[in-house]
């Protein structure tokens, strides 16, 4: 691969701003979150929107600070506030993939943190 | 040049200086039990800390370089307390038993105990017994007593690039060891003592062999005879008061009568005969072509050890004669016995040594039993023959000089040179010129190979050639010169060297580890110039001049190299494995 | 109308309450005929604690606390319907965190760099090679008075400048990854989480040095940030943003990982370069400085994962926004690992100044079990216990100093009534002691004697004339041991000296444990009179040191009791007494 330079800078992330969808889910892949089960949650949910084509796009990323509540994941749906779902097991995942992001419901008791919702 | 104040003195010093050092100039000694002159701080027992006005901290004086207006407090009642708490400390670690201890009355923690006056002690103790290791015979690690300053991994690994010994585990479980827990025997340690000489403790000592020495001196059937070794002469006086390289030669000679030995020789007579031998040897190799070049000296029974562990692609450039002790040992049990009409099996030889080294030598192969017998029976270092001194009851300063035994007890200026580096090659040079030229030098002295300098390269002309030489000392400085040969032997360049002069020690023998403690540049200075004083003041300067010596070559060996040289004085090499399983 | 949404959560923590809350939520929305446009949420954690009963309306964000039963008709027909706050309910919502370290973790994704760049990653860097003299970056970097946050908190533009300041063939940075107080985990968070920065930090840390090699030494223990950070390197080898010629500049830079083995004391920086060179992990005296002579003997920086995180922020933000947050001495923002006796534990960031108490209640949501919280540990093993009569000193290197702590790290552990601080001296000190290199005298067997003495007082052995020996120890291992470790492992002892020195009495004069922690200094029974003859302590105990029956009751046998407390904790009805 040839060296970036400045613009190329400018152009991947311009790139990637693009490619930027609406519907996603990052699952936090630390270790606190993997010692917590994160990992199953994440194949898990990849596994279930591959298979009804929810057209989410499921992401890794760090720890989001709440390492009481891992398995964390951040939920954003068209039409839903952005939240983070707290020690969220596969039944718990399942009812996201249900309700939150089929139903447009908010699932309850594992809600953390608005802070992302504003 | 910076400028300060050591407790309202001021002090100039140069640039790097550190605190010890520039309170030294103006007479204050800042305790310390780390840290040797010989090696770089390594700063571990805390004892040194002083204070720096405006500075909350306290600084370790051994590491800290005074810096332009620095205003240093080096005592005040809280430094002492601290320096006080810690040598409690480190005596809370401390096994008590000082009196069975082989530093008894020469130990560095004893005497920092007694000048606090620490008459109590006022932590719980914990001392964990562990196992001595003597298994080399020549230096004992009690790990026990070790207070952890570090200086014999340092001498170890840095000076002597050895590596036997290092820090095993970590935190209250440290100790020193060589790597692997294995025993010292098995390690890679080359015997050299440098560790022994330079504890502050009793952690690591010489083998004692002082009681079986005077068992085979109350042995009515024993004939026992001694040697000395030419460093041995010009430290000893240090454990009676005298300033080193006071040459005591001659008070020697009625010492070890008086201490029962029937006959007493001097090393130096057999460093005139290696001489023979080995400057035969170089003119052999570099005249008639016949043998590898450069020539290697073989002296020093570490540096042999630590080619055939390290080294062992080097073989063939080492000189096969034997270290001057194993000639005298070979030759009393020959050449000695058959003159007397002694049996070799009554006599009891015994050498005193600057070394440690010396006592595994003594049974280093079978080449070390040519005259039938074991040539050396005992070996005892500087530290232990000063002791049986003092057992004795002998007042050293006292003693009336006398002279050594005929036939192994004259020599000559060019054999006492032998304890400093650079000494044996400058002996050699001095016959290996006759050889050549059958002339005698006008001026015997080769300045270039004299000095501290770790690596020595410089070159002479002997008629029309030009020799090409290098002295090291101190193992770590081997590697350099020896690289050097294979690098020009790799590529067929011509070689940088002809001879090359080894001695493990830094100094030299006089610097060895079996010579009274404290040694540092200044010491080493001072024995050296009692060496070189005594070559000087010799009449006869050159190993091939001394009578006895042709006297044996006449009656006993016949010539340099020949067969009965071979038999006796010379030997073999071979590799050996850095580890022993 | 809009889909709405009430969110709803009890920061009491009162389950009966929340559920008829619940319940009379709901009754109201079908009473109004809304349940069509209107859903109602239990979360489970809101941000907000002890603030009673709290409401969040969506998507108007209306935020209500301490709400009472009466007010949720109004809620429902004002705010929902209608869209209307109220203003006598509302509540600010005040984020006390501020996350700029941890800017991306949550955000990016860690393994991938396009993700970073897209969050514009690597464009400090570019900026500067571009325009920026190594010069011209110092002095950025000293207008934001950045300070090291592995916890001494040296200015980082000094030592740059220090470093850059040495005439040297070879320079080296090293990224210090070596993070190891116990419950602290910021670092490897990081790593995990947006290792990009780190590097992107020491590219910048070496363009103004002059380095051409970089190390990152992470341990071993942190598989995770090893693979994150390997893979990240790699990434960025393959842009070109390592190697030569970076961003077209005549900038070069490569970095390698090197693993530590774990050893507490390879924190320290001159233990650290010890370590990569392949050697024990002793510490040297200093000076001289690593910025003098360091990995090799040449020239290096060693900065934090932390410092090095923030650097490519503060040069896109610039030094002067950065200076203005903090407090006078202590500028930016600070990761703490919140742990301990807390109800949120986890990662934090706060801007310096922020108050203990903001950090303890309105972040980390209080004690647990409702109970008292009596302390803050900060600093790790080489920092102290702050009691609680401290907790509203605001975090800064010089104020949790002053009070006989550190700021380190950022390890920072709640305590309650059932922590026993002779306890938590010796959990510290032992830690020290087993993770003592065994260098120095001071710390090899200063900790050891110090770790000694509280054993003694913990088996209620301990004689008055021991807190002499322990001030009289740690003063000499302060001033006395050669590196950081050994110079800071009595802080954890001195400062329960100081605050509890009480609690200390009373193992030594009472032979009583008020927190009932040291197992030598007190024993169980059983009261008669409350007990009802359950029989729970008798099934319950693992050594069957009770015994008895239903008919005549039960009783404790000290001499096979194992003070486990188990039968203690088991007790519905109090009837087990600790004394």
């Amino acid at each position: 691969m040839k060296k970036l330079t400045k613009d190329d800078l400018q152009a991947i992330k311009q790139e990637e701003l693009k490619k930027e969808t609406a519907n996603w889910i990052k699952v936090g892949l630390s270790t606190c979150g993997i010692a917590a089960g994160a990992q199953d949650i994440y194949d898990f949910l990849v596994e279930e929107v591959k298979k009804r084509n929810l057209g989410v796009s499921i992401q890794r990323c760090g720890c989001a600070g709440m390492c009481y509540a891992e398995p964390l994941i951040e939920v954003k749906v068209e039409g839903m506030p952005k939240v983070f779902y707290g020690k969220v097991n596969k039944e718990t995942a399942m009812k996201i993939v249900e309700k939150h992001i089929g139903g447009k419901i908010l699932v309850n008791d594992h809600i953390y943190d608005i802070r992302s919702s504003q | 040049m910076v400028n300060a104040v050591i407790n309202g003195i001021p002090v100039k010093v140069e640039e790097g200086t550190t605190i010890l050092d520039a309170a030294k100039t103006v007479q204050v000694q800042i305790p310390t039990l780390c840290k040797h002159e010989d090696l770089p701080p390594s700063a571990a027992c805390g004892i040194c800390v002083v204070k720096i006005k405006g500075n909350n901290k306290m600084l370790r004086a051994c590491c800290t370089p005074v810096e332009e207006g620095m205003d240093i407090i080096t005592n005040d009642p809280e430094i002492v307390d601290v320096r006080r708490t810690v040598i409690e400390l480190i005596l809370s670690n401390h096994p008590n038993d000082c009196l069975t201890c082989g530093r008894n009355n020469d130990c560095e923690l004893q005497t920092l105990m007694a000048n606090f006056g620490i008459q109590e002690e006022f932590f719980d103790k914990f001392v964990k017994k562990t196992p001595k290791d003597s298994s080399t015979g020549t230096v004992v690690l009690e790990p026990e007593k070790c207070i952890k300053c570090g200086r014999c991994v340092e001498v170890c690994q840095d000076v002597q690039d050895v590596w036997a010994l290092s820090f095993l585990e970590r935190g209250f479980k440290t100790r020193i060891s060589p790597a692997g827990d294995i025993n010292l025997a098995d390690s890679p340690c080359v015997r050299c003592g440098q560790c022994s000489a330079h504890c502050p403790t009793g952690a690591i000592v010489e083998y004692d062999h002082t009681a079986k020495v005077w068992r085979e001196l109350m042995d009515p059937e024993k004939y026992c005879v001694v040697q000395i070794a030419p460093a041995v002469r010009v430290s000893i006086g240090e454990a009676f008061g005298y300033p080193p390289g006071t040459n005591m030669t001659k008070k020697l000679y009625s010492l070890l009568r008086r201490l029962g030995f029937k006959a007493v020789f001097d090393t130096n007579f057999g460093a005139d005969v290696t001489i023979m031998e080995e400057a035969t040897e170089f003119v052999e190799r570099f005249v008639h072509k016949k043998g590898a070049l450069p020539l290697i000296t073989t002296c020093c029974p570490a540096w042999v050890d630590f080619m055939e562990k390290f080294h062992s692609d080097m073989i063939d450039h080492f000189s096969s004669c034997k270290s001057p002790q194993q000639i005298v040992g070979a030759l009393s049990k020959t050449y000695f016995a058959q003159d007397k009409k002694i049996e070799p099996d009554k006599i009891v030889m015994v050498s005193i040594m600057p070394c440690t080294a010396k006592k595994y030598e003594i049974k280093r192969d079978e080449e070390m039993f040519a005259s039938g017998q074991q040539d050396i029976d005992i070996v005892l270092t500087t530290r232990e023959l000063a002791r049986m001194i003092k057992q004795a009851g002998i007042d050293m300063t006292q003693l009336p000089d006398e002279e050594a035994d005929h036939v192994m007890g004259d020599y000559t200026g060019g054999a006492t040179i032998f304890g400093a580096t650079g000494g044996v090659m400058e002996a050699a040079l001095r016959t290996a010129y006759f050889l050549v030229t059958e002339n005698n030098l006008e001026k015997v002295e080769f300045e270039n190979v004299r000095g501290l300098k770790g690596v020595k390269e410089t070159s002479i002309m002997i008629g029309e050639f030009e020799i090409k030489l290098a002295i090291a000392h101190g193992l770590s400085n081997v590697e350099y010169v020896l690289n050097k040969v294979r690098k020009a032997k790799e590529k067929g360049e011509p070689l940088p060297y002809h001879f090359i002069e080894v001695m493990a020690c830094p100094g030299g023998c006089i610097g060895g580890g079996g010579q009274p403690y404290m040694v540092k540049d200044s010491v080493r200075i001072a024995r050296t110039k009692g060496l070189y004083a005594d070559d000087e003041k010799s009449k006869i300067r050159c190993s091939h001049d001394n009578p006895f010596v042709q006297k044996l070559y006449n009656e006993f060996l016949g010539k340099p190299l020949g067969k009965k040289s071979h038999e006796l004085l010379h030997t073999e090499y071979k590799g050996r494995p850095q580890y022993r399983k | 109308m809009q889909q709405k949404r009430i969110l709803i959560k009890d920061t009491d923590l009162k389950k009966d309450r929340t559920r008829d809350f619940y319940t009379a939520f709901l009754t109201e929305i079908q009473d109004k005929k809304l349940e069509e446009k209107v859903q109602l949420v239990r979360v489970s954690d809101i941000g907000i604690y002890g603030k009673g009963l709290t409401v969040r309306v969506l998507p108007e964000n209306f935020l209500y606390c301490d709400v009472e039963t009466g007010d949720i008709s109004r809620i429902v027909s004002e705010s929902v319907v209608e869209g209307r706050p109220i203003e006598a309910l509302l509540h600010k919502p005040d984020d006390k965190q501020l996350r700029l370290v941890l800017r991306n973790c949550g955000l990016v994704d860690p393994e991938s760099i396009d993700d970073y760049i897209k969050h514009d990653g690597y464009q400090a860097i570019a900026t500067i090679l571009e325009k920026m003299t190594p010069e011209k970056v110092i002095e950025e970097m000293k207008i934001s008075e950045l300070r090291g946050r592995g916890g001494a908190g040296f200015p980082t533009w000094l030592k740059w400048k220090l470093t850059r300041a040495v005439e040297a063939d070879q320079k080296y940075v090293i990224c210090n990854g070596d993070e190891g107080d116990p419950g602290a985990y910021m670092d490897r968070s990081v790593l995990e989480g947006d290792p990009h920065s780190v590097i992107e930090g020491m590219m910048i840390a070496a363009y103004v040095i002059g380095a051409t090699k970089g190390f990152f030494y992470i341990r071993a223990e942190y598989p995770l940030a090893i693979e994150r950070v390997n893979r990240a390197v790699t990434q960025a080898h393959e842009y070109g943003l390592l190697g030569e010629n970076i961003l077209g500049s005549s900038f070069k830079l490569d970095i390698e990982i090197r693993l530590g083995a774990g050893a507490f004391v390879c924190g320290e920086e001159t233990a650290l370069i010890s370590s990569v060179e392949g050697k024990r992990g002793y510490p040297r005296p200093r000076p001289p400085y690593p910025s003098v002579k360091g990995l090799w003997g040449k020239p290096t920086v060693i900065n934090n994962v932390e410092t090095l995180a923030n650097i490519p922020l503060i040069m896109l933000k610039g030094g002067k926004w950065f200076s203005s947050i903090g407090t006078e001495k202590s500028k930016g923002s600070k990761v703490f690992a919140l742990t301990g006796k807390v109800k949120n534990s986890g990662l934090i960031e706060v801007p310096m100044g922020t108050t203990l108490k903001e950090i303890v209640f309105e972040i980390g949501g209080g004690g647990i079990a409702g109970k008292k919280v009596k302390a803050v540990q900060t600093g790790g093993p080489s920092g102290g216990v702050i009691p609680e009569d401290f907790i509203n000193a605001p975090v800064g290197y010089e104020s949790l100093q002053k009070l006989g702590s550190i700021m380190g790290s950022g390890g920072m552990i709640v305590m309650n009534e059932d922590d026993c601080m002779v306890d938590i001296a010796k959990f510290y000190l032992r830690f020290c002691v087993d993770e003592s290199c065994g260098k120095c005298a001071p710390c090899r067997i200063g900790g050891t004697q110090l770790l000694h003495l509280l054993e003694k007082i913990s088996e209620g052995k301990g004689e008055i004339e021991d807190l002499d020996r322990l001030r009289r120890i740690s003063r000499a291992m302060q001033k006395a041991a050669l590196c950081g470790l050994g110079q800071t492992a009595p802080n954890p002892v001195l400062s329960t000296l100081r605050y509890f020195e009480d609690e200390y009495k009373a193992h030594i004069v009472e032979k009583k444990c008020p927190a009932g922690r040291c197992a030598g200094l007190f024993h169980f029974s059983i009261i008669e009179e409350k007990c009802k003859r359950c029989g729970l302590c008798f099934r319950n105990c693992p050594v069957q040191a009770v015994s008895g029956n239903r008919d005549q009751g039960y009783l404790i046998f000290e001499e096979k009791c194992i003070n486990c407390g188990r039968c203690f904790e088991v007790c519905k009805f109090e009837a087990v007494s600790r004394g």
